[in-house]
C-alpha cells in the first residue's frame, strides 16, 4: 500500500462526517428553497385569484354573465327583517337566473358568504380579500346602485401546499440514504447507496420539469454512485479538506457568484429554447436561434434582420475604438511634451467626460442634435449650413451616436496611453536623438512598442464596453429611424420589453451576444498578448 | 518625441492650439448644460450660445421643490432610493468579497486560476447580457419593482469588481507581515481579521467608493426593474424629465448638475488610484 492510499485510509472517518455534513447542509438548504418556492407560489394564487374575484364582481355589477370559474356572484340586496323571526334578516340575491332569497334549506354554502359580504360591504365599502379557510378562494364586493355587486371564486384546483411536502419528503429521504450508505455501511454498496439515495431525487424533478430533467437527474446520480464506487468522492473531499481554509475565505463571494451570476446564466441559456406568449412558456427547441440566424423572414438590408444589425454593431465598435484609441494617444503624445505650457490643468479638464455619469453625457448630447434650435444645428446655421434632421436618416443618427461616444470614451484610452508613456526611460530616447532617429522612427521604435502592452488590453476592454453601449443607442438615437441604428444588445431589449414580452428570443440573442464577445475576448487577448495569462 | 529638446516655435504652437481645441469641445457640452441650470425657461432642448440670457434659481428652486403624490419631497426621495441602492450594494459587494480577494491573493489551492478568471470574465462582460434572465428570474420571485431586487442585480458586477480590486490591494502588502504573525501562532482568520483587514482599510474604501459610484450611476438596468415612478432612482427620475412628450431642460440641467457633481469630485479624488489599479491590472499580477 503506498503512502498515498495509506493516507486515504487514515483520513476515511474524517471524509465520511464530511459527507454527512453536507448532506445535513443539503437537506436544510432543499427544505429553505421548498419553502421558498411554496410561499411564492401560494403568495402568487392569492393575488391571481383576488383579481379574478374583483374582475367577476366587476362583471356582475355591469350585468354581465358571471365569468368562469366563479363560485357564486350576485348583485345583494339590503337586508330585511324575517316576519316570522325578528330576530333573524334575509337578503335577497338578484342573478342573471332571477331574485331568491338568500340562505334557507337546500340553499347553496356559498350563501353564507353572500350574507356575510354584504355586510361587511355595508360596514366597510368595497373590499376585495381571499379567505382564510385554506381554499383559496377569494371574495370582492363594488358598488352598484342596486346593492354590492359579490363574487366568491372557485377553490383552487389542485390544493397547492400538499405535494411540495411530500417531495421534500422523498428528496430528504433519499439524501439521508446516501449520507447513510456512506458514513454506516461503507465497502462496496456505499456506491450503490448513494447512487440509489440521490437518485430519488429524480421524483421531484419529474414532477417540476419533466421527464428529460429526471433523466438527467438519476444519470447524474448513477454517475456519482460510480465515481463514489472509485474513490473520486473521496479524493475530491480530501482535496477540500486540505484547502479548507481558503475555500472557506473564498466561499462568501463563490456562493454568491454562483446564486447571482451562474443561475441566471444557466437559465437564460435555457430560455432560449423556449417561447413566451402572454405568460406562457412552449419549449420551441432551437427555433429562436434559427428565426435569430435566419433574419426572420426580414431581408438583409432591412433594420431588423439579425445580420444587419450585427454589422451596424460591428461598424458602431470598430469606428468609436478607432477614435478612441487615436484621439487618447495623440492627445496623450502631446500632453506628454514637457515643454507644453499647463500640464495638469489641460489633463484634468480632458478627463472630465470620463467623471461625468454615461447617461447624463447621453441626455445632453441627445438635447444638442435635438430639434431646429438644438446646439448642433445652430452652430451649422452659424457656418451657414443647412440644419440636420439628425435622427430621421441612418447616416446622421449614426454619427450623432458615434460623437457622443467618442466624446465619453476616449479619455480613458488618453490616460491608459499616458500611463504606458511614462514608463519609457528618457535615456533611452535621448539616445536615439543622439543617434540622429527621426521622429517618426522615434515613434515607431521607442513608442509605439511602450504603447502597445497596456493599449492591447484596454482595446480588449473598451470594445467589449463599446460593443455594449446601451446607455447612448438608447438615449441618443433610441434606434432611431426605424431601429436601424440598434446595436445587438439594444434590439435584444427590445426583444424582452418592446416587442410583447418574447423573452426566449431576447434570451436566445443575449446567448448569442455572449458567445460573440467570448469569442472575441479570446481573439484579443490572443492578438493583444494577455492582460489575464500575464497573473499570477 | 521626447521632450528633451524643445522643438521648433510652429510645433509648440500647433500643438497648444490642438490640445485647447480638445479641451474647449471637451467643455463645451458641459458648459451648455450648467448654463441651462442656471437660464430661465425649459425650452425643448439645448441652444448653442454658452453665455445665459438671463440668470435664475428657478431650475434648482422646482427640482427641490417638488412634492410627489404623497406630498413628499420627491428630489429627496429619489435621491434616498438612489443613495439605499448604491450603498447596500457596496455593502454586499466588500462584504462578500474580502475574504475571497485574500484567498485569492494569499493562498494557492486547486481551482484558483479558474475562480480568478471566473471572476474576471463576469466583471468584464456587462450586466445587460443577464438582464433578461435576472428579470424573469426576479418576476418569479416578486423581487420586480423593489430596491432590494435592483441591489441583487448590482451586485451581480459589484462583487467581481471588488474582489478584483481588493485582490491587487492586498497583492501590495508585504509577506513579511504574514509570516511574522504566523511564526507568532496566529491563525488565518486572526490574521486575516487583525492584520489583513486594518492594513487594507484604505483599499477597502477605495474599492468601496468606486463600486458605490457605479451604482449611483447606473440607469439602464434601474429603468427596466424599477415600473413604479416613487421608487426611481435618480438616473431613471432625470431621464424620464426629458421624455419625449414633456421636456424641461432646465430642470434637467439643474438635477444632471446636483446629482452628478459629488460622484465628479469623488472620481477626480479617486482617479489616481482607477488607473493605477487598470494598469496594474492589465500589465502585471
Amino acid at each position: 500500500m503506498t503512502a498515498l492510499a495509506e493516507a486515504r485510509v487514515v483520513r476515511q472517518p474524517g471524509t465520511r462526517s464530511a459527507i454527512r455534513d453536507v448532506a445535513i447542509v443539503g437537506v436544510v438548504l432543499w427544505i429553505v428553497v421548498v419553502a421558498a418556492f411554496v410561499r411564492s407560489r401560494n403568495r402568487e394564487a392569492t393575488a391571481h385569484a383576488l383579481a379574478h374575484a374583483q374582475a367577476a364582481a366587476q362583471a356582475i355589477a355591469r350585468g354581465d354573465a358571471p365569468i368562469h370559474a366563479t363560485a357564486a356572484a350576485a348583485v345583494v340586496g339590503p337586508a330585511v327583517a324575517s316576519q316570522r323571526h325578528a330576530f333573524l334578516s334575509r337578503r335577497v340575491a338578484r342573478t342573471s337566473a332571477g331574485d331568491r332569497s338568500l340562505g334557507g334549506p337546500g340553499a347553496p354554502a356559498a350563501d353564507k358568504l353572500l350574507y356575510d359580504a354584504a355586510n361587511r360591504f355595508e360596514r366597510e365599502g368595497a373590499f376585495a380579500t381571499n379567505l382564510a379557510d385554506g381554499t383559496g378562494r377569494a371574495v370582492a364586493a363594488v358598488a352598484t346602485a342596486r346593492g354590492p355587486a359579490i363574487a366568491v371564486t372557485a377553490s383552487a384546483e389542485p390544493h397547492p401546499g400538499l405535494p411540495w411536502l411530500a417531495l421534500l419528503g422523498v428528496a430528504g429521504l433519499g439524501l439521508v440514504v446516501a449520507a447513510a450508505s456512506t458514513s454506516i455501511v461503507g465497502g462496496r454498496a456505499s456506491g450503490a447507496g448513494v447512487a440509489i439515495g440521490l437518485a430519488t431525487w429524480a421524483i421531484p424533478a419529474a414532477w417540476w420539469g419533466g421527464p428529460i430533467l429526471a433523466i438527467v437527474v438519476g444519470a447524474t446520480a448513477l454517475g456519482i454512485g460510480v465515481a463514489h464506487h472509485r474513490g473520486a468522492t473521496t479524493r475530491v473531499l480530501t482535496t477540500v479538506r486540505e484547502h479548507r481554509i481558503a475555500l472557506g475565505f473564498l466561499a462568501p463571494a463563490g456562493v454568491a457568484m454562483l446564486i447571482l451570476v451562474v443561475v441566471p446564466f444557466v437559465v437564460g441559456l435555457a430560455l432560449g429554447f423556449y417561447d413566451h406568449h402572454h405568460g406562457r412558456w412552449t419549449f420551441v427547441g432551437l427555433d429562436n436561434f434559427r428565426r435569430i440566424l435566419s433574419g426572420d423572414g426580414h431581408a438583409l438590408g432591412d433594420p431588423l434582420n439579425f445580420w444587419f444589425i450585427l454589422g451596424v454593431t460591428l461598424a458602431w465598435t470598430f469606428i468609436n475604438v478607432l477614435f478612441h484609441v487615436t484621439l487618447g494617444t495623440v492627445l496623450a503624445l502631446g500632453l506628454r511634451q514637457s515643454w507644453l505650457k499647463g500640464k495638469g490643468a489641460w489633463r484634468v479638464l480632458l478627463i472630465i467626460p470620463w467623471a461625468v455619469p454615461n447617461y447624463i453625457t447621453a441626455l445632453i448630447w441627445k438635447g444638442m442634435f435635438q430639434g431646429e434650435y438644438g446646439a448642433v444645428n445652430s452652430i451649422l446655421r452659424g457656418l451657414g449650413i443647412d440644419s440636420v434632421s439628425w435622427f430621421s436618416s441612418w447616416a446622421t443618427a449614426f454619427s450623432a451616436n458615434v460623437a457622443t461616444n467618442t466624446w465619453l470614451g476616449f479619455p480613458f484610452m488618453m490616460v491608459v496611453a499616458l500611463g504606458a508613456l511614462e514608463s519609457i526611460p528618457r535615456e533611452l530616447e535621448e539616445a536615439a536623438e543622439v543617434d540622429g532617429a527621426s521622429a517618426w522612427q522615434r515613434f515607431r521604435e521607442i513608442t509605439l512598442p511602450h504603447l502597445r502592452p497596456a493599449l492591447g488590453p484596454a482595446v480588449v476592454l473598451g470594445s467589449i464596453w463599446t460593443f455594449n453601449m446601451f446607455n447612448v443607442i438608447v438615449l441618443v438615437s433610441g434606434g432611431k429611424p426605424g431601429g436601424s441604428t440598434d446595436i445587438l444588445v439594444t434590439d435584444a431589449y427590445r426583444w424582452a420589453f418592446e416587442r410583447g414580452e418574447q423573452y426566449g428570443m431576447a434570451a436566445a440573442l443575449g446567448f448569442i451576444i455572449f458567445l460573440l464577445l467570448l469569442v472575441w475576448t479570446l481573439v484579443g487577448r490572443a492578438i493583444s498578448g494577455s492582460a489575464e495569462e500575464a497573473r499570477p | 518625441m521626447t521632450g528633451s529638446r524643445r522643438p521648433r516655435l510652429p510645433i509648440v504652437i500647433a500643438v497648444h492650439v490642438g490640445i485647447a481645441l480638445a479641451t474647449a469641445m471637451v467643455l463645451y457640452p458641459v458648459v451648455l448644460v450648467v448654463k441651462k441650470a442656471f437660464e430661465p425657461g425649459r425650452q425643448f432642448a439645448l441652444s448653442a450660445s454658452p453665455v445665459p440670457r438671463a440668470l435664475t434659481l428657478d431650475h434648482f428652486r422646482d427640482l427641490l421643490g417638488a412634492r410627489g403624490s404623497h406630498g413628499e419631497l420627491s428630489f429627496l426621495h429619489h435621491a434616498g432610493a438612489s443613495l439605499a441602492v448604491a450603498i447596500a450594494t457596496t455593502a454586499v459587494g466588500i462584504a462578500l468579497s474580502c475574504t475571497a480577494a485574500y484567498a485569492l491573493s494569499r493562498f494557492r489551492f486547486p481551482g484558483r486560476t479558474s475562480a480568478l478568471t471566473g471572476f474576471l470574465v463576469v466583471q468584464m462582460f456587462p450586466a445587460s447580457l443577464l438582464i433578461i434572465p435576472l428579470y424573469v428570474l426576479l418576476h418569479q420571485l416578486g423581487l420586480l419593482n423593489s430596491l432590494s431586487g435592483l441591489v441583487l442585480v448590482y451586485s451581480t458586477t459589484a462583487i467581481p469588481f471588488c474582489v478584483w480590486t481588493l485582490k491587487g490591494y492586498f497583492d501590495s502588502l508585504p509577506r513579511e507581515l504574514f509570516e511574522a504573525a504566523r511564526v507568532d501562532g496566529a491563525g488565518p482568520f486572526r490574521i486575516f481579521w487583525t492584520i489583513v483587514l486594518p492594513l487594507a482599510r484604505p483599499g477597502i474604501a477605495v474599492t468601496a467608493l468606486f463600486s458605490f459610484m457605479t451604482a449611483w450611476n447606473e440607469f439602464i438596468m434601474a429603468s427596466t426593474f424599477l415600473t413604479d415612478e416613487g421608487k426611481y432612482t435618480l438616473p431613471v427620475m432625470l431621464q424620464s424629465s426629458v421624455g419625449q412628450f414633456s421636456a424641461d431642460w432646465g430642470r434637467f440641467a439643474a438635477g444632471a448638475l446636483v446629482t452628478s457633481l459629488p460622484v465628479m469630485a469623488l472620481f477626480y479624488v479617486l482617479q489616481k488610484f482607477l488607473v493605477g489599479g487598470l494598469t496594474a491590472g492589465a500589465v502585471k499580477g
